[in-house]
This record gives structure tokens, C-alpha cells and sequence, in this order.
């Protein structure tokens, strides 16, 4: 089994690299070369395809390309190469189930197959989106803890620390992280969900230092929490990632390796993002010593997973995936509208029966791409996981008729999507609600969402 | 060899992603005594700027456009020493990288491989670069435009540091600082005093052409 101290090995020890040469002259070419060999190709008549060939051809043209290249390690410039024997022991060693949280909120997380009737693992919240102050933070974990749906949290990230922007490994950062680990867990104690997961530990420490000092005890993280370390794309590493790996594995903790690969980057088209998908879960198991995976896999024109290519990326490597692995992986997504609009809604409802119907969980999301401050309610996270749960046992033709019908309702807009409302302009923190106006934007949409086919829980 | 021809070399060179045939196209144009003003700008500038066009509707990717731009850099490499300063038709230099903090690169290099299609002489620092280093180098390749390219809501603050450099050195006025990257905002960038805030490649693009020649 490929361990930590494997993978400084051979990130001391790979082949001599400049990172230009591995992502355009071996990476891009290799990518292009599965996506011919395996003959994989999107189809925008279906967004949701349904070929279970291709869904395997898939998964070995994703294998075969991390053993074609490997992963790189920027910080030593030389590959990180893998064995085929050392990746099917990754794979087959991989747990397909995980516990997460403590008490009543201790919940498991588990393997999901292509059109299973379990319900998504629902991990919900802004996904590291910026807020402007303790006292938004504060409301979106409350709300997002209030979900009756949420199995864990993913928060947002704190920008500044007594009105100071925070700066990259400062003590700005160090400070900000830490008051992210304890806001994080005082709200969900004030709404009496205290021991419910936080999954994206810690939104706010970009750098090493700041993500070890945030997990001292007095800070109130957990083994029991999950930690998130992002991938840089194309299958990159660096030290200070392997830094984190080490301090989570230390710690005890579950990494989750967030990787997202670009619809129009280093890939190319949505035929090879969807093989950089599937090779991306594989890497992650070894060089990030990941037990879950966090695809979050995005449009370069739209920064967003709802356009209908992006769809179809998510579905497809969601079906590779499930089909040929036990892995946990949880797709997280972006809209490209903001709160109180319809076309938000009906963005995340796309893209969360494209992971959920393939077989994967769901982490909803960041919203209006992720961009601006306070621009996300818990109002979308919900909605969210309500559609994950209705889909739920969904067949992969019914999914694809569904998502042909959400694309009609907003793909014409995704060039000049509706920013909607900030937080405190739609949500109501006292009431712990969405104003009047949101709510009837939220009843209109489930009537509508009822009139294609799918009915969600009635609102209050 | 004729004018033609190697025009139509610099042009296939560009379009074929290929950086050695763009040299050899550029010493033919040198030998020949080919005005390098009309090597680049009908020769290299044209099938850039298809590029860009193509990368733009998403008919080619990211590796394409950073190839055809690595093509087009190896030739200018060659023609523009060539080139008295402030000569008509050469565009502004353009100083590019990832804020302090940051290692996050892809946005970074498309808005590079994009302004260099759209003709600029591109000085890419690279990523997790020091805010003088910025200042510095447009100082030394007489830049008039540094684009600060920042991915995480934790680095942003270093694009406001560039700014504050300026400001406290008396430079502000020398120099269009344009910000871009995932958090950032024409909100933000109007909070931190920058010129502008490309929500997009296309927009960086515009934002160096309009302070080409200065603030």
C-alpha cells in the first residue's frame, strides 16, 4: 500500500520535469491520446449518457492515464509515477463506507451505485465561498446545520480578522482559520447539531501552517471531521498539500482530495475532462492518501457545473466511477446565478441529479460561480439536497429527459446569469428563513419542478 | 526564399502549435531582411489572433492556446529586439503573474496566452510572485499594464498590496494595475484602487488595450 512517506519517495526520487513540459507535452497529449483510443465521445443530444460501455471504457482510459503520467510534484519537479499494482491495491483497499460526525449527528458515509435508491450523502453549504463577517458566517452555518437533509457541513471562508483582509500565510490567515474551526462549530452548538461534521476543514487555510494551527483541540476540530485538500490541476502536488496529508493522517482524520479539473483546460473538451475526472479519484487515493474523493469539476467559459457539456462530465465520470469502484465520492457544484432567482435553483437541481442519478454524493455548493461575499443563503443547499433525495433511484434515461428539460428553463441565460440578492437581502437570520419574496420564488419553482415530473417536499 | 512564403511559415507555425518551426520562420524573415514589423503583423499577429478567437468559442483548448502562444513568444523572441523602441504597431508590454501566497496558475496563463494573441509582449512571472517583483519588473521591461491574478478569497489582499506599493511609491500614475481571478470583483477592484477587474480572458484582453499607452 502506497503510504506518505511512498510518496516523498518517489517525489524525490520521479523523473525530472518542468511543470509546462508535464501538463502540455505529456499530460495533454496522453488525455487527447484515452479519449481516441477508447473512442469516448459527448453527445449534447444527452446530457446523460447512457452506455454502460463507455461508462467502463471510461474508467480504463482514466487508470491507464494516471499510469501514462502520474501525478507532479511542483515543489520537487519530478513525477510522481504509480504501478498498476499499486493502484488496484489503492482501489481495492479504499474504504466504501465511513463514519462521520458524533452522538445522534454521527452518520455514514457510503458507497452509491449508478440510479441507487440510498439517498446522497447531502454535504451542504456555501463550499468555501468568501463571507464578509462572523456574523454571516454565523447565520449560513445555522442554517445549513437547520437543514434536516445535511449529513455534514461545508463552510464558507472567512476573509478578513478585525477588519483586516486576511493575507496568504500570515498570521492574518493563521487566525482567520482558526476562528473558522470555532464559529464553525458554535453554530451548529446554537442550533443543537453539535456533533455534526464539518467536511471542508478548513475553507479558510489556503496555506500548511494555517490548516495545522486551526487543529489544535481548544479550536473544536475532530477526527470525526473530514479534510478537505485541494488538487492543483492537472494532478499536481506540492509540498505544503503533502504538508496537510501529513498533519491530517496525524490527527486521524479522513482526507478528502478536492480536485477540479477545467471543461476547456489542460484536458480539452468534455471527453477528456471526464478521463482527467476519473484518473483525478485514483491520484487521490494515492498521492493524497484520500478515503473520499471531492470531484469538482467546473466550465472554463462559466465557471459553473450547469452548462450541458459540464453535465454530461459529471454523469459520465460519476458512472465510471460507481460502476468500476467502491469509492465515496462526492461532486460539489457551482451555479452561475445567485439566491433568489429561479434559474439558480433550477442550475443546482441539474447538476445534482446528473452526480446523484451516476451514483455519487452530493456537496451543494457554491453559488453565482463562487465569487462574491454573502452571495449564498442556506436556502439553495436545501433545495439541493431535496432534489438529491428525490432523485434518489432515478433512471438514467428519466435523469436525462429531466436535465433536457431544467437546460431549457436556463441554458440561454448562463452567458448573463442573474447575480439575485446578497444573504441579508433574501434570508432572514432571526426567523431563520428566506424572506416572503424567496419563499415565492421557491413555491413557484417547485411547482414547476412538480410539472416536470418531480415532485419535492411541500414548503412550510 | 519569398516574403510570401514566410509569412506563410510564421503563420502555419502558429496555427501548428509549433514553436521550433515559428524560429526557423522568424531567422528565414531576419535573413531575407524582411521588415520584422510586417513578419509579426502579418505574419505571427493573424493566426494569433484566430487562435484566440478559436479558444474563446471553445473550438480549441487550453493546451492549444498555450502552445500557439509559446509559438508566437519563440518568434517574437527573435523579431522585436529587431524593432526600434516606440515604434508604430508594437503594442505595450504587459507584466503578468499569481499574487504572493498563490500557486493557482491556469487562469493566469490563459489571460497571458490571451493577451499575447491579442499582440501584447507578455513578461509572465509566474506564480506565488512577491508584490515588488511586480512593481520591479515593469519597471525594467517599461510595462505600463501589471495584470495581478489571485484564486483564493485568503490571496486577494495581495492585489491590494500591489496597489498600496504604488501608491506609497509615487508610481500609481505609471502604471494600470489589472486584477482578476475567482473571488475577485469590479467591486473589489475598485475598493483597492485598481484600474480594473477582467471578469474574464476577453476583458483582461480589453483592459490592457485601453491603458496600452498608459493611465
Amino acid at each position: 500500500m502506497v503510504q506518505i512517506l511512498d510518496v516523498m519517495e518517489k517525489a524525490l526520487n520521479g523523473k525530472p520535469m518542468s511543470e509546462t513540459d508535464y501538463q502540455l507535452k505529456l499530460f495533454a497529449p496522453k488525455c487527447q491520446e484515452k479519449v481516441r483510443e477508447y473512442k469516448i465521445k459527448y453527445d449534447p443530444a444527452n446530457p446523460i449518457p447512457q452506455d454502460n460501455g463507455m461508462a467502463d471504457d471510461l474508467f480504463q482510459a482514466g487508470l491507464e492515464l494516471l499510469l501514462d503520467v502520474g501525478a507532479f510534484c511542483t515543489s520537487s519537479g519530478r513525477v510522481i509515477s504509480y504501478s498498476e499494482s499499486e493502484v488496484k491495491e489503492a482501489l481495492k483497499s479504499a474504504p466504501s463506507k465511513l463514519h462521520f460526525g458524533e452522538g445522534r449527528d454521527r452518520k455514514h458515509l457510503v458507497n452509491r451505485k449508478v440510479g441507487d435508491k440510498t439517498p446522497p450523502w447531502c454535504l451542504l453549504g456555501a463550499g468555501g465561498g468568501p463571507c464578509s463577517s462572523d456574523r454571516s458566517f454565523l447565520a449560513l452555518v445555522e442554517g445549513y446545520a437547520e437543514i434536516p437533509e445535511t449529513n455534514a457541513i461545508t463552510t464558507p471562508a472567512i476573509t478578513r480578522v478585525g477588519g483586516m483582509r486576511v493575507r496568504p500565510a500570515s498570521p492574518l490567515e493563521v487566525l482567520a482559520a482558526m476562528r473558522n474551526a470555532v464559529l464553525a462549530r458554535e453554530a451548529c452548538n446554537r442550533v443543537g447539531r453539535q456533533g455534526i461534521p464539518i467536511m471542508n476543514s478548513l475553507a479558510t487555510a489556503e496555506s500548511d501552517i494555517a490548516f495545522a494551527a486551526a487543529l489544535h483541540p481548544r479550536f473544536g476540530m475532530r477526527a470525526s471531521d473530514g479534510y478537505m485538500i485541494c488538487c492543483m490541476d492537472p494532478m499536481k502536488v506540492d509540498f505544503a498539500r503533502l504538508n496537510k496529508v501529513a498533519v491530517a493522517l496525524s490527527m486521524g482524520g479522513h482526507i478528502g482530495m478536492c480536485f477540479g479539473p477545467l471543461l476547456g483546460g489542460y484536458a480539452g473538451g468534455p471527453e477528456g475532462t471526464a478521463v482527467s475526472n476519473v484518473a483525478h479519484h485514483m491520484m487521490g487515493l494515492l498521492t493524497y492518501q484520500s478515503s473520499w474523493l471531492l470531484p469538482f469539476t467546473i466550465h472554463l467559459r462559466y465557471v459553473a457545473s450547469s452548462p450541458r457539456d459540464q453535465l454530461w462530465v459529471i454523469s459520465s465520470m460519476g458512472q465510471a466511477i460507481s460502476r468500476n469502484t467502491h469509492l465515496l465520492s462526492i461532486n460539489l457544484n457551482y451555479t452561475t446565478a445567485g439566491p433568489c432567482t429561479p434559474m439558480c435553483l433550477y442550475e443546482t437541481s441539474a447538476a445534482v441529479t446528473s452526480a446523484v442519478t451516476a451514483g455519487l454524493s452530493i456537496e451543494s455548493l457554491g453559488v453565482a460561480t463562487n465569487k462574491h461575499e454573502d452571495r449564498t443563503t442556506p436556502v439553495e443547499p436545501r433545495i439541493s439536497a431535496e432534489v438529491g433525495h428525490a432523485v434518489a433511484g432515478m433512471k438514467l434515461s428519466d435523469a436525462n429527459e429531466l436535465v433536457k428539460k431544467l437546460l431549457g428553463k436556463y441554458e440561454s441565460k448562463l452567458n448573463a446569469p442573474p447575480l439575485g440578492k446578497s444573504l441579508f437581502e433574501c434570508w432572514d437570520p432571526d426567523a431563520r428563513k428566506p424572506t416572503k419574496e424567496y419563499q415565492g420564488i421557491v413555491k413557484k419553482y417547485k411547482r414547476e419542478m412538480a410539472s416536470l415530473g418531480l415532485e419535492l417536499k411541500p414548503e412550510t | 526564399m519569398s516574403q510570401e512564403k514566410i509569412l506563410k511559415d510564421l503563420q502555419g507555425a502558429i496555427l501548428g502549435y509549433d514553436s521550433a518551426a515559428a524560429v526557423r520562420a522568424a531567422k528565414a524573415a531576419i535573413a531575407e531582411k524582411i521588415d520584422p514589423l510586417t513578419a509579426i503583423e502579418k505574419g505571427l499577429v493573424p493566426s494569433i489572433e484566430s487562435i484566440g478567437n478559436k479558444f474563446e468559442k471553445m473550438e480549441i483548448y487550453l493546451p492549444e492556446l498555450m502552445l500557439a502562444a509559446d509559438a508566437m513568444k519563440s518568434a517574437l523572441g527573435l523579431l522585436l529586439p529587431l524593432i526600434p523602441k516606440g515604434s508604430k504597431g508594437v503594442k505595450a508590454t504587459v507584466v503578468i503573474g499569481t499574487v504572493q501566497g498563490d500557486v493557482h496558475e491556469i487562469g493566469k496563463n490563459i489571460v497571458s496566452s490571451m493577451l499575447m494573441a491579442g499582440g501584447f509582449n507578455v513578461i509572465d512571472l509566474g506564480v506565488d510572485v512577491k508584490t515588488i517583483t511586480f512593481v520591479d519588473e515593469a519597471k525594467r521591461t517599461g510595462a505600463k499594464v501589471i495584470g495581478a491574478s489571485a484564486l483564493m478569497s485568503s490571496t486577494i489582499g495581495s492585489q491590494k498590496d500591489i496597489v498600496d506599493y504604488l501608491e506609497s511609491s509615487k508610481e500609481r500614475r505609471k502604471y494600470a494595475v489589472i486584477i482578476g481571478g475567482g473571488p475577485t470583483t469590479k467591486e473589489w477592484a475598485k475598493e483597492i484602487g485598481a484600474d480594473g477587474c477582467g471578469m474574464n480572458a476577453v476583458e483582461a484582453v480589453k483592459l490592457a488595450g485601453k491603458f496600452a499607452k498608459g493611465r
